[in-house]
């Protein structure tokens, strides 16, 4: 009763800031929005009506109030003006959108963390939707002791927690042939970098003890697409891992709930989603996604197949497209680098389409085969200029340009393009995809 | 045991302005010694396997027994196959082209089929077998697997139209292209880390380009150069859209034609009308001007204008 009466008064508070008419509010509440909701829409009207009575010397509307309680988002999400950072995709790329792809927001983002919600998603079959209880990784072949673990088994191994990119090895591809994505989501958004969770797949194999020929694992997943993928057993014994988690939560049904396969800095479609069975063998299954997809077509008509690793590669994300100056004066060029051998050694920045470069600083921390941030302080004196960045991996590859890059591979190869991205920056402040000589 | 291939370190960044660097956890290597040493889960018997082990190698490995002609594939491939893939295997739409293509993979447009691309049958049973139809993923049979499989592989001009396609035969079906195929050499592109004079200012041209975003949440004055503003857009960004971007009470959305074509049944007068002294029905709710009492009449109209434009 008590607590009732408190919610009451709470609520009264709440609308009092409100400048609806009385008429209008009471029609609003009895059209039966949740308080929630209503509360919501109140503290819209409330921070675009004050205009600039929100502004010093005046005291904000918002402080002026109580504001919604604890629990009223049990499981909280994003302030509704955040509502623009959404996955988005293009739909001339693929048929239809359950064998698709979404990209990740990256011009919205910060630090080397991508939220769970707004990871790129690619599907072959739709995302299913999988009861835990019921679900079951089995692993067997030239094992010697084949065996069907449950999530709680799975999840009672030690684990392991590791910050690693996931980059789907078609990020960019559109552009082997010339500037295409108007933004930088679509330019470089299959991709992302989250903490994982999960157990190595090493302790699996050695659980179930590998025979002497084993060398290679077919990755299935219990998607209608069954994807598989044939993983060599070094990875597998190296740092691939089984995952259950991301970023702290259990894995996204995007992102393979229950369980996924990771195979850091490796192209995400090996990663296998929606994990049930592990296969060992003594070769490749040469299966449809590491065949006729996934396998890069050179100019003379070969084909590489077993393209594993995401090359070094880098993108400035401030400015973009999304992301324009406003009129001439000091600003922070920042961006994304990322390497599939190892951590990230330098970033070099040009304004002037590679004739000049600076070391740009790191500006997060710099994991192996994780995203890592750096930054660049510049004066813009207003005039036009071509900004790239170019990232060097502590192997000392440094990243190629376009020439280089098609020079060696042509421009049908689709996948892993990892070429010096060129953002054109015009005099009112606007950035545009170009490629340059 | 476990051995450790070394232990992790905390190496401290000298000076270079760059954060300290984490350590990374221990990875321990296999040790045939520990096999079974945590025995958690069951043995999986032959038949639990045998329900999921549905892979195929191009040695033929895990082929169930079987057969199929192209005779009756043709039949399968037109009642389950040929809508998304055409009669002739030629795609509709944006699906999958499975035949022609053949020489085509040094052309500037390569046609990558299973007769033009592929390097083996193996595959295109596995994957009919794992996904197909798309609708209804492992729905068919062993038998019809191999049908359809032989089907296409017709379609393609490498089996004759009386072929039978079995468990045994089909490792020996080999595709032209199979040859075609190479390891990985990369890292196969390099590059110098050039700082200063690395290239002719004069010589830079652009190649292509993209016209560019624009941003909704850039103000008019900084799009003055690009594009002239409708008069309801700046209205419409800083206060419509806050409930009309997402479809907050019922807000007809901009862009949703549907919901703005019956909003429009009695004219557009009474839309505005509705705008500027608020309306509440089945629908939505919406206060006088969307609770923004400072606008004027004429900014509300124009940013209906804006939002039933963008809507059509």
């Amino acid at each position: 009763m008590r607590q009732r009466q408190l919610d009451q008064i709470v609520k009264s508070v709440a609308e009092s800031g409100d400048k609806l008419p009385r008429e209008e509010r009471r029609r609003f509440l009895r059209q039966g929005l949740s308080l929630a909701g209503a509360t919501a829409a109140a503290s819209f009207a409330g921070g675009a009506l004050a205009d600039s009575g929100n502004l010093p010397p005046n005291v904000p509307s918002w402080t002026r109030r109580l504001g919604p309680g604890v629990l009223t988002n049990p499981y909280g999400q994003p302030s509704p003006f955040e509502s623009h950072v959404q996955r988005r995709t293009v739909d001339w790329l693929t048929a239809d959108r359950i064998a698709a792809i979404s990209f990740t927001p990256l011009g919205d983002l910060n630090g080397i963390i991508t939220p769970s919600g707004v990871v790129f998603e690619r599907y072959h079959a739709g995302a299913p939707a999988i009861d835990p209880n019921q679900h079951r990784l089995m692993i067997h072949g030239m094992v010697k002791r084949p065996i069907i673990l449950t999530m709680d088994d799975l999840m009672r191994f030690p684990s392991v927690s590791m910050i690693r990119f996931l980059e789907c090895p078609a990020n960019g591809g559109m552009e082997w042939r010339g500037a295409q994505m108007d933004r930088l989501q679509f330019s470089h958004g299959m991709l992302a970098c989250c903490e994982w969770t999960g157990v190595l797949l090493s302790t699996l194999l050695e659980e179930v003890g590998l025979e002497a020929d084993a060398s290679w694992i077919l990755a299935e997943g219990a998607d209608g697409a069954h994807m598989s993928r044939s993983i060599p057993m070094e990875k597998a014994l190296d740092d691939a891992l089984i995952v259950y988690a991301q970023n702290g939560e259990a894995l996204r049904p995007e992102q393979g709930y229950p369980v996924r396969l990771l195979n850091p800095g490796w192209e995400g479609n090996t990663s296998i989603k929606w994990l049930r069975r592990l296969e060992v063998g003594d070769k490749p299954w040469h299966h449809r996604e590491e065949t006729s997809k996934y396998t890069d077509l050179m100019a003379d008509g070969t084909a590489r197949e077993f393209t594993f690793v995401q090359e070094c590669n880098s993108v400035v994300t401030h400015p973009c497209p999304e992301r324009p100056l406003k009129g001439k004066g000091k600003y922070f060029i920042e961006g994304l680098a990322w390497s599939g051998r190892g951590k990230i050694r330098h970033v070099d920045v040009s304004v002037d389409g590679g004739v000049t470069w600076r070391e740009a600083r790191f500006t997060s921390q710099v994991l192996p085969r994780a995203l890592t941030r750096f930054g660049l302080e510049w004066d813009w004196d207003g005039s036009p200029a071509l900004i790239q960045s170019r990232a060097v991996d502590e192997t000392g590859y440094v990243q190629p340009t376009y020439g280089q890059l098609k020079a060696v591979r042509g421009t049908n190869s689709i996948y892993h393009k990892n070429a010096i991205h060129t953002w054109r920056l015009e005099p009112n402040g606007t950035v545009s995809n170009v490629q340059i000589s | 045991m476990y051995r450790f291939l070394s232990a992790a370190l905390v190496v401290l960044a000298a000076g270079c302005g760059a954060p300290q660097e984490a350590a990374e956890p221990s990875k321990p290597t296999y040790d045939d010694s520990r096999v079974g040493h945590f025995g958690y889960g069951k043995p999986a018997s032959a038949e639990e396997i045998a329900g999921w082990d549905i892979d195929i190698r191009p040695d033929g490995l895990g082929l169930p027994q079987g057969s199929g002609s192209v005779e009756d594939g043709e039949w399968l491939y037109e009642a389950q196959c040929a809508e998304c893939h055409g009669s002739f295997g030629e795609g509709v739409g944006r699906f999958p082209v499975l035949s022609g293509g053949k020489g085509s993979l040094t052309d500037p447009r390569p046609s990558k089929t299973v007769g033009s691309y592929w390097p083996y049958t193996s595959t295109l049973y596995d994957y009919i077998r794992r996904t197909m139809p798309f609708t209804q993923p492992e729905s068919l049979t062993a038998d019809e697997t191999y049908a359809v499989t032989a089907y296409v592989l017709y379609l393609n001009d490498l089996v004759e139209d009386d072929f039978v396609l079995t468990h045994e035969n089909l490792a020996s079906v080999r595709l032209p292209n199979e040859g075609n195929f190479v390891p990985d050499p990369r890292p196969d592109v390099s590059n110098t880390r050039c700082m200063t004079d690395c290239r002719d200012p004069a010589a830079i041209s652009v190649l292509s380009e993209v016209p560019t975003y624009v941003p909704a949440s850039m103000t008019m004055e900084e799009i003055a150069e690009a594009e002239p503003a409708h008069p309801g857009a700046a209205t419409y960004d800083q206060y419509c859209s806050i409930c009309h971007d997402v479809g907050v009470a019922g807000a007809p959305r901009i862009g949703d034609a549907a919901a703005w074509s019956s909003r429009l049944e009695r004219g557009m007068a009474a839309l505005e009308m509705n705008a500027i002294n608020g309306i509440a029905s089945e629908a939505g709710v919406m206060p006088a001007k969307g609770g923004f009492a400072h606008l004027a009449d004429d900014e509300v109209n124009a940013a209906v204008a804006y939002m039933v434009e963008g809507s059509q």
